[in-house]
């Protein structure tokens, strides 16, 4: 019998025990600096599924994850001046950043391959100096240009946010198992073995690129309105930048690309590296383009594809390319 | 007369300096078998790429049942229910041979996911291929592959069937096998332009040649005939097929 | 105006252009391998009050070395492992750079301004700031020398043919790495040049780096690879629009307006940039 990657490995159980033990640590007294890791634990973990999804499973390097999370973070802070509640803030921040894809996806979806990288480089600048220029009345709160506090944000309790970043994270590790073993992840895992045969073969790349990428935008857009919750206020420099692209880059690269269990594996390990370089600042980063650097060259296959391939001597193909005409 | 399945009018495709097709038109008719050959860079596989939406044409017209397929993509030629093979196989390497055939039948055909697999193993079965339903395609060989090529455009169960050298390099004994699986082909009523550089296959198989040398078309009749006639003897000169 | 700004910006791309000619690689970490140039160009003038322009005697041949590394030591590597990973690891380097930069240089605005930096010129009435004279001039002088660089010496034949048919390269006994670290090494030196016009002309900080890898792809989008003359061309129709786009909204915006000119055009381009 040969291993295939797309066969249910494991059953739900053992996530169902790391949810209702993840859920349990507020109320046991787990220390309150924990729980804050954990949150950030989440919010990548989510955030580098969505990237995962779109790199390892679509071909799609995208770059402009942070345009979504930018998004999701603008929709909710301005829906909540306006006066609704949280919720629907972060339902709408998941909505627009959708609708957003839809918007670029006119262009991007032109390039194909490594100028579709760069292409959508350019959405999340955008975005940053727009919202660097744009001051509507009252915005002004924090920062340069458009800061915004997230009204209503300090008066939720911590662990509220603790549980509901918990629900977007088992909830896109859920999406990614079920996408894997529906009809469109096997349609996207024939896309990249062999995207011409895929298409004689009946299917719509576009259309399954396309809502690969709306769909990765709108939890995107969510995980970041999330994290503007706790965070309080937004801002746009640090709402469109590049190291969001890093951290979830490298949780997917370190635990491994195109594998299910690759970015939970990988946003552990950037967590703790987030833990240990916290007093660095700028050199945590360096640190972690290094890292990225490194691992890519000399296991690019992640964490879990070693461990994979060290276990059935099959995997490597995983890696390995088939012709393909169009990225 | 019957409106043809496929109809190529006048069709011409250049590369760069090259006429790879040259204003090259026939007609297939409802459950007809046709032979297209010629020797290696005639430009067979570049008419299929040119049916198939690969390619665009410089000039011509493609029609399907009486209407205009050119410009369309791939996927909605596919849906139409023309279905063709590639020369060299192009498996989903990471995937089963199951799978490989379940996804052509979900989205060629419109499939539910049980009735897909239904299909699925009837078709391996049907191409012998059900010993290695659960192998990955990586680890198939060439002989097997290009059944798994037919099996799979099969699956999206077409009305016209391009089939692009489905016999070359197969050996004397595994030739009448694929003789019947092709009989059974026509005999579930589909229509097929069958590309081939085997004679033995093509004499069979078909009832009508069409043969074509850079990029013209030079001969076109029965089996027979076309094998005796003198321009086509003379293109296959210096081809050791 | 426009124009002379043109002339830099095509600058700013040819290193982009030139390996991506080679290699089908985009360096994302091109923006900061010029800005590299910049803080060299700034560190020399700070320290020992060397004059930018005469600094490159001692930044081309760094950034020749640098970019030689890079490709030899990392990118030639990632090639083989798939499609994706010299994209992920030049990423990597981006990142990296801009840290390093930030650490080094802290996150202050900085500029390059020697004695003639404030200078102008009037030409027809308008008056033209002395740099912007000079971007163009030089743009113009590295564009003609790297045709004849190309077209005259071995190595340039070596990256032409690599650049049109890597098989056929291969065949005439062309080492294909060697190749590529010369390339890589060539477009570096193009952005020492590059990185020290530009950090006369605007002030910069670590993060420019982006702006740059922007424009100069945005420069190739508009222009077409490949080719200097098309470089050529699309900086100046790169520098023009952002000009009058700025005199239009405001200068403020006039990054802002660039980058939508360079998504614009993305989608505009029915082909896809690169036409295939
Ligand atoms: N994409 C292409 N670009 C340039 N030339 C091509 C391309 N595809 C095919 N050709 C050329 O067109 C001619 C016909 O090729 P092909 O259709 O593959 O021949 P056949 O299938 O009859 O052996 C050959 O000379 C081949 O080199
Ligand atoms: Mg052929």
């Amino acid at each position: 019998m040969k291993v295939n990657p797309f066969r249910l490995r494991g059953g739900l159980a053992p996530l169902l025990i790391a949810t209702v033990l993840l859920a349990l640590f507020p109320l046991i007294g787990v220390p309150q600096n924990w729980l804050l890791y954990l949150f950030l634990f989440f919010i990548y973990l989510a955030l580098a599924n969505m990237w995962n999804w779109l790199a390892g499973y679509c071909g799609l390097i995208s770059l402009c994850q942070p345009a979504f999370i930018g998004i999701g973070g603008y929709t909710l802070a301005l829906m909540t001046w306006v006066g609704l509640p949280i919720w629907q803030g972060l339902i709408a921040g998941a909505i627009i950043a959708a609708l957003f894809a839809v918007i670029i996806s006119i262009p991007v979806f032109r390039l194909s391959g490594i100028y579709f990288a760069v292409g959508t480089l350019i959405v999340p600048e955008l975005l940053r100096l727009f919202f660097l220029n744009w001051r509507p009345v009252g915005g002004l709160l924090y920062g340069k240009g458009a800061g915004y506090a997230v009204k209503g944000a300090t008066t939720i309790p911590a662990t509220d946010i603790y549980w509901l970043t918990l629900i977007i994270c088992i909830g896109s590790v859920l999406m990614m198992r079920f996408i894997l073993r529906s009809n469109l992840g096997l349609g996207l895992a024939a896309i990249r073995d062999n995207a011409s045969s895929a298409a004689s073969s009946g299917i719509n790349v576009f259309k399954l690129k396309f809502y690969s990428f709306v769909g990765s935008a709108a939890i995107t857009g969510l995980a970041g309105a999330a994290f503007y919750i706790q965070q309080g206020f937004i801002e746009p420099t640090s709402a469109f930048n590049v190291r969001w692209t890093m951290v979830l880059m490298l949780a997917t690269v370190i635990g491994g690309v195109r594998l299910e269990e690759g970015p939970a594996v990988g946003a552990i390990i950037v967590v703790f590296l987030h833990f240990l370089l916290a007093r660095y600042g700028g050199v945590s980063l360096l640190i972690q383009g290094v890292i990225l650097v490194f691992i890519m060259l000399i296991a690019p296959q992640g964490i879990m594809g070693s461990v994979r391939r060290a276990l059935s001597h099959r995997t490597p193909h995983l890696r390995r390319q088939p012709a393909r005409t169009r990225g | 007369m019957e409106t043809p399945v496929l109809s190529v009018a006048g069709v011409t495709k250049h590369f760069g300096g090259l006429t790879a097709v040259k204003n090259f038109s026939f007609d297939v008719q409802p459950g007809e078998a046709i032979g297209l050959m010629g020797p290696n860079g005639a430009g067979k596989t570049t008419l299929v790429n040119i049916i198939y939406g690969i390619y665009k044409p410089d000039s011509g017209k493609i029609r399907f049942r009486g209407s205009n397929i050119g410009g369309l993509s791939p996927h909605r030629i596919c849906h139409l229910g023309i279905a063709r093979t590639y020369q060299i196989p192009q498996p989903f390497a990471t995937l089963t041979a199951l799978q490989n055939i379940i996804v052509a039948a979900i989205y060629g055909r419109g499939l539910s996911r049980p009735d897909a697999e239904k299909t699925a193993h009837e078709i391996l079965e049907q191409l012998d291929l059900s010993p290695k339903k659960n192998t990955v395609t990586l680890d198939m060989d060439e002989v097997a592959l290009k059944r798994l090529e037919l099996a799979r455009v099969l699956a999206t169960r077409p009305s016209l069937l391009l089939i692009d050298e489905v016999a070359a390099g197969l050996t004397e004994e595994e030739l009448p096998r694929i003789l019947e699986i092709l009989r059974n082909i026509r005999q579930a009523g589909v229509t097929i332009l069958l590309i081939e550089h085997v004679m033995k296959v093509m004499t069979e198989a078909v009832d009508r040649i069409i043969v074509m040398d850079r990029g013209e078309k030079i001969a076109e009749g029965n089996p027979g005939d076309v094998m005796k006639d003198r321009k086509v003897i003379e293109a296959y000169l210096g081809e050791p097929e | 105006m426009g124009i002379l700004l043109g002339g830099l910006y095509s600058l700013v791309a040819l290193g982009l252009s030139l390996v991506f000619g080679v290699m089908k690689l985009i360096n994302v970490a091109h923006g900061d391998l010029v800005l590299m140039s910049t803080y060299l160009a700034f560190s020399m003038m700070t320290s020992f009050g060397l004059d930018p322009i005469l600094s490159l005697v001692i930044g081309m041949p760094v950034m020749f070395v640098i970019g030689f590394a890079i490709q030899r030591y990392l990118l030639n590597r990632a090639f083989k492992i798939s499609m994706e990973a010299p994209l992920i690891i030049a990423f990597g380097i981006s990142i990296i750079l801009q840290n390093f930069y930030q650490i080094v240089w802290t996150p202050l605005s900085r500029g390059l301004t020697p004695s003639y930096a404030m200078l102008s010129f009037s030409i027809g009435g308008l008056n033209v700031p002395l740099v912007y004279g000079l971007d163009f001039a030089v743009s113009l002088i590295v564009m003609l020398a790297l045709r004849e660089f190309m077209k005259r010496t071995y190595v340039g034949q070596a990256i032409n043919a690599a650049s049109q048919d890597r098989g056929a390269a291969q065949l005439m006994g062309i080492n294909a790495n060697r190749v590529y670290a010369f390339a890589f090494a060539i477009a570096m030196v193009l952005a020492a040049i590059a990185g020290v016009f530009l950090g006369l002309t605007f002030p910069f900080t670590p993060q420019s780096g982006v702006s740059f890898l922007i424009i100069a792809f945005g420069v190739v989008v508009l222009g077409g690879l490949g080719s200097i003359a098309g470089t050529f061309i699309g900086g100046l129709v790169m520098g023009l629009a952002q000009t009058l786009g700025g005199y239009f909204i405001g200068t403020g915006a006039q990054m802002f307006v660039a980058y939508l000119i360079v998504f614009i055009v993305l989608g505009v381009r029915p082909q896809g940039i690169f036409g295939r």
